[in-house]
């Protein structure tokens, strides 16, 4: 059986970029939103 | 009158003996070893009961039909008789038909001289092995097939479990210190190192892939990829995962010492996390949600259920179901789940040299995983002030809590001050999110 080799190195190189893409991501988004907790509701302190 | 050829014995044979072995060894580890006891006493049972010939536990019909109209020639097999794979079932004039799997023929539907039209049904067969749907429907007839067949090959069980894992995950560790996401991220290299290895090794795109994700060292979402992508292959990438998950101990302490100096495993990190508000904990799964499905829209089922799971576990008025969740839904998932993966291991299949080619793969799927959260860990230190320890890379890999805790053993092995049980735990459920990412791009692509 033939492989496709080219189609199996952009699947791969594709998927795990994305995955780090989305984590990275993910990552910032948790970051921004402390800051804007942080700022919103308690100047500074976040809530409990 | 009934005897010895009417019942089990009859069709016996050292396959079904040697699985039945295999069975009674994880049911051993798990009772007297304590490994993973909850999933490998209901694998182990599973795999016991299907090797019992004519119990008719994980049996399929299917209907063979004439894929062209003829005149029968010949009759290659009798009612009741077993056969393998590519057996003769009948010659016509214009073509032999074989059978696509092992099994045994119930009744036959025609007979010499007769004339068939396409598509005529020419026999029942009984079967265990899981067939392409599209060319060769089956039936489940049987008790755990017909709880493998709606629960696992309709994709159910799977992302059920997810909703439970979801309500038994705390995100707070990885939301008091989001740089551990990049960790997670970094350990599902395991998955696509694998995957290329299997490809090398003459595995198919989809069954590469369903071997890759072993590395994701999550078991819902490597049965869910392997049901979807490949489901001829499903007990090997399972009992894989789940086993490996249960030798976490074994695998991570050697790559972790041969990744790291001993000064790098004696970095200090501060016991304690910042302390994450319950908002954040709402915000994360709701956020996770919507941007990751966006993104890779085939991960849906799996993310959606961890992420909603999690949420009724944190937003504080639906205690009832999270609760629910957290106790007795998951341990009926879990019963049927792997009760279902252990029968899914009828000796006919999984004693294959394939087989043991996929238990290679899968450690070192799950070993480059760890290796990459590792050396990414490395990485990262060249830059960070506050350096971490690479050794909560490694618990990248997922296999929720166990990879955490040896990290923390690890540390605690290394230097009593050191406590890295939260900081590994980081990485942990970010693996988590990461092999349903992944196992979604593969779905999204071979699908």
């Amino acid at each position: 059986m033939m492989i496709d080799w080219s189609f199996a190195m952009k699947i791969a190189a594709g998927g795990f970029g994305l995955v780090f893409m989305l984590l990275t991501l993910l990552a910032v988004v948790i970051w921004l939103s402390k800051e804007v907790i942080e700022r919103l509701f308690t100047h500074g302190r976040a809530p409990h | 009158m009934f005897g010895l050829l009417e019942s089990g014995f009859a069709q016996f044979y050292w396959g079904h003996a040697l699985m039945i072995v295999i069975g009674l060894v994880l049911v051993y580890l798990a009772i007297a070893k304590k490994m993973e006891p909850l999933l490998l006493v209901p694998i182990g049972f599973g795999i016991i009961l299907v090797n019992l010939p004519l119990s008719g536990m994980m049996d399929y019909e299917l209907m063979l039909r004439a894929p062209t109209a003829g005149v029968v020639m010949e009759i290659g097999m009798n009612e009741g008789e077993s056969f393998k794979s590519e057996a003769l079932v009948c010659k016509l004039d214009s073509g032999e038909i074989r059978t696509p799997v092992f099994g045994r023929v119930d009744t036959l539907r025609v007979t010499k001289g007769e004339t068939v039209k396409k598509g005529q049904v020419i026999a029942r067969l009984i079967t265990m092995q899981q067939t392409n749907q599209a060319v060769y429907p089956t039936q489940p007839i049987g008790l755990l097939s017909r709880v493998f067949h709606y629960g696992v090959m309709w994709q159910i069980l799977p992302p059920l479990m997810f909703l439970c894992l979801g309500a038994l995950t705390d995100f707070g560790p990885m939301i008091a210190n989001p740089k551990t996401l990049l960790l997670g991220a970094a350990a599902q290299f395991g998955v696509y190192f694998a995957f290329f290895l299997s490809l090398a090794c003459g595995f198919t795109l989809p069954e590469a892939s369903s071997i890759g994700i072993i590395g994701g060292a999550e078991g819902p979402t490597t049965i869910y990829v392997t049901s979807i992508l490949a489901p001829h292959i499903i007990g090997a990438t399972a009992v894989a995962c789940y086993s490996y998950m249960a030798m976490v101990p074994l695998i991570l302490p050697p790559i972790i010492k041969l990744l790291t100096t001993k000064n790098e495993r004696l970095i200090y990190m501060k016991p304690k996390l910042r302390k994450v508000a319950k908002i954040e904990k709402i915000i994360f799964p709701l956020v996770a949600t919507i941007f990751v499905i966006l993104f890779v829209p085939s991960s849906a089922p799996l993310m959606g259920c961890f992420m909603m799971g999690n949420l009724l576990k944190e937003c504080g008025v639906t205690e009832r179901l999270s609760n629910t969740m957290q106790t007795a839904f998951v341990d009926i998932i879990t019963i049927l789940l792997t009760l279902a993966i252990g029968a899914s291991m009828p000796a006919e299949t999984f004693l294959q040299p394939t087989t043991l080619l996929i238990l290679i793969l899968g450690v070192v799927s799950f070993a480059s995983a760890a290796a990459a959260g590792v050396l990414l860990a490395k990485f990262m230190n060249l830059f960070l002030k506050e350096k971490i320890n690479p050794m909560i890379g490694a618990a990248g890999v997922s296999a929720v809590p166990m990879s955490a805790r040896v990290v923390q053993a690890m540390g605690q092995k290394e230097s009593k001050k050191n406590y890295l049980l939260m900081h590994a735990m980081g990485p942990n459920v970010a693996g988590a999110i990461g092999a349903a990412i992944a196992g979604g791009v593969f779905i999204g692509i071979l699908r």
